[in-house]
């Protein structure tokens, strides 16, 4: 995956400094690749591929938050990889995302909701699902989302909006619950 | 107000990007606007929902592939292995701030600290946590929103956090011990969201990451440097405790006696 005109190779003190800047945001990379991918193996591959493009990009990161810096990068790498791919993945739900690893607490009622929460997010089209992740799972703001969409922020606030009552209307029914609102959930 | 307006400005209000004064006026028109009120909590519920689902991390395999290539990119550079980072380099280019910069200075000055993390910092999940909690740090000392809750008052802070993460955590008031607070602001740490607050010391920051232990035991606080800063590692009341600082080890020690001392009607 090349064609990089301005990317440089990195030096050893880069790569150390890669570690302490952007290493941390591994766990956000991935799993914002997993939302987009919708698929744990094909995520690993975003992630690690998004990751060694960020190091090599990494000579025009200009500080600030670094999180949005490397999920635009996760997403252009997950575009890309698309793009060379003939015909899409069908989209199927991905089993286990919503429990992953044990969770004694959380009754079977919670871990039922949340399996069905994360089925209905993740049968969005991308431009609601990731707009969601973004805003809802790493907590960015608007501006942050902005950066990473490279959307203005008029945009992001209507396409946040269209999402969040697509998801309502999907998750309602799902769980089948149209005269109670999600508060009931 | 009318009702379309408040309709509008549902969202935007619980994103925490409308201002104090039109969160005022927002929150007045609700008082007469029950459609909206509902229409507030029905958002509320749906964040609530997609927050409550875990935090995916990323498998040790894909660490242990990535590691690798870095390995590989900084040794074609580098004809000897790696040393152990470079704290100088890291913490001056890193941050713009003066006060951090010569903070870390002063601290490699003082010796190439190569203290680990006191029993686990020498592993790699040890350098891992600390990596993490630093980068936590810089984020609060750097950005110009340290916090995503500002408040001194801990009566505030605390309920913030309800709903954001999975635990209540307590929040004390360290004003009279020299560390009033700022605020408080939600991470992800080892996988998991945590409560982050964070103090003030003169011009710097202190701050602290907490989590429910898995011991009941009180440990007392292990202080390293690490890259020209200051962890402070210990567990007191039932929660485990990180913090990281850019003061100087002293200071930090003062916190902690600070932190543990506090007993609040909060616990």
């Amino acid at each position: 995956m090349d064609g990089m005109s301005d990317a440089l190779e990195p030096e050893g003190d880069t790569v150390e400094r890669f570690r302490t800047v952007m290493l941390p945001h591994l766990d956000a990379a991935y799993g914002f690749a997993r939302w987009l991918t919708r698929d744990p193996v094909q995520a690993q591959d975003v992630a690690q591929e998004a990751m060694l493009r960020a190091l090599r990009y990494f000579h025009s990161f200009r500080g600030g938050e670094a999180r949005p810096w490397l999920l635009r990068i996760v997403r252009n790498t997950w575009h890309d990889a698309q793009r060379q791919r003939a015909g899409d993945q069908p989209l199927e739900v991905v089993e286990n995302t919503a429990d992953d690893g044990p969770d004694p607490e959380a009754s079977a009622i919670a871990v039922d909701r949340r399996r069905h929460v994360a089925a209905a997010l993740a049968a969005l089209p991308q431009e609601a699902r990731e707009i969601l992740v973004l805003r809802e799972i790493e907590d960015f703001t608007y501006k942050e989302i902005a950066a990473v969409l490279d959307l203005p922020i008029g945009t992001v606030m209507s396409r946040l909006a269209r999402a969040r009552e697509r998801l309502a209307g999907d998750l309602e029914g799902r769980l089948g619950r149209r005269d109670h609102g999600l508060r009931d959930l | 107000m009318d009702c379309a307006t408040c309709e509008a400005m549902v969202d935007v209000y619980l994103d925490g990007e409308m201002s104090a004064a039109d969160c005022a006026a927002f929150e007045r028109a609700l008082e007469f606007c029950p459609d909206c009120r509902r229409r507030l909590e029905d958002a509320r519920a749906l964040s609530g929902l997609l927050r409550d689902l875990p935090a995916d991390r990323a498998p040790d395999l894909l660490r242990a592939r990535l590691d690798r290539e870095l390995r590989a990119i900084a040794g074609k550079s580098r004809p000897s292995p790696a040393p152990v980072a470079t704290p100088t380099v890291v913490a001056t280019t890193l941050l713009p701030r003066p006060s951090l910069r010569w903070v870390a200075m002063a601290a490699s000055l003082l010796v190439a600290v190569g203290i680990g993390w006191l029993g686990g910092m020498s592993s790699m999940q040890g350098k891992r946590d600390a990596d993490e909690l630093t980068a936590g740090f810089v984020r609060v000392a750097s950005s110009d929103h340290p916090v995503d809750v500002v408040s001194s008052d801990r009566h505030t802070v605390k309920p913030w956090f309800a709903g954001k993460i999975s635990y209540s955590p307590p929040v004390r008031d360290l004003t009279t011990g020299g560390f009033p607070l700022l605020g408080g602001r939600v991470d992800i740490f080892d996988g998991r969201k945590v409560a982050v607050l964070v103090y003030r010391h003169n011009q710097h920051k202190v701050a602290l990451t907490l989590w429910p232990a898995r011991s009941d035991n009180d440990t007392p606080a292990d202080i390293a440097q690490r890259d020209g800063f200051v962890l402070a590692q210990w567990r007191h009341g039932g929660f485990e405790m990180r913090a990281v600082s850019d003061i100087e080890p002293a200071e930090m020690a003062a916190f902690v006696k600070a932190v543990d001392s506090a007993e609040g009607p909060d616990r």
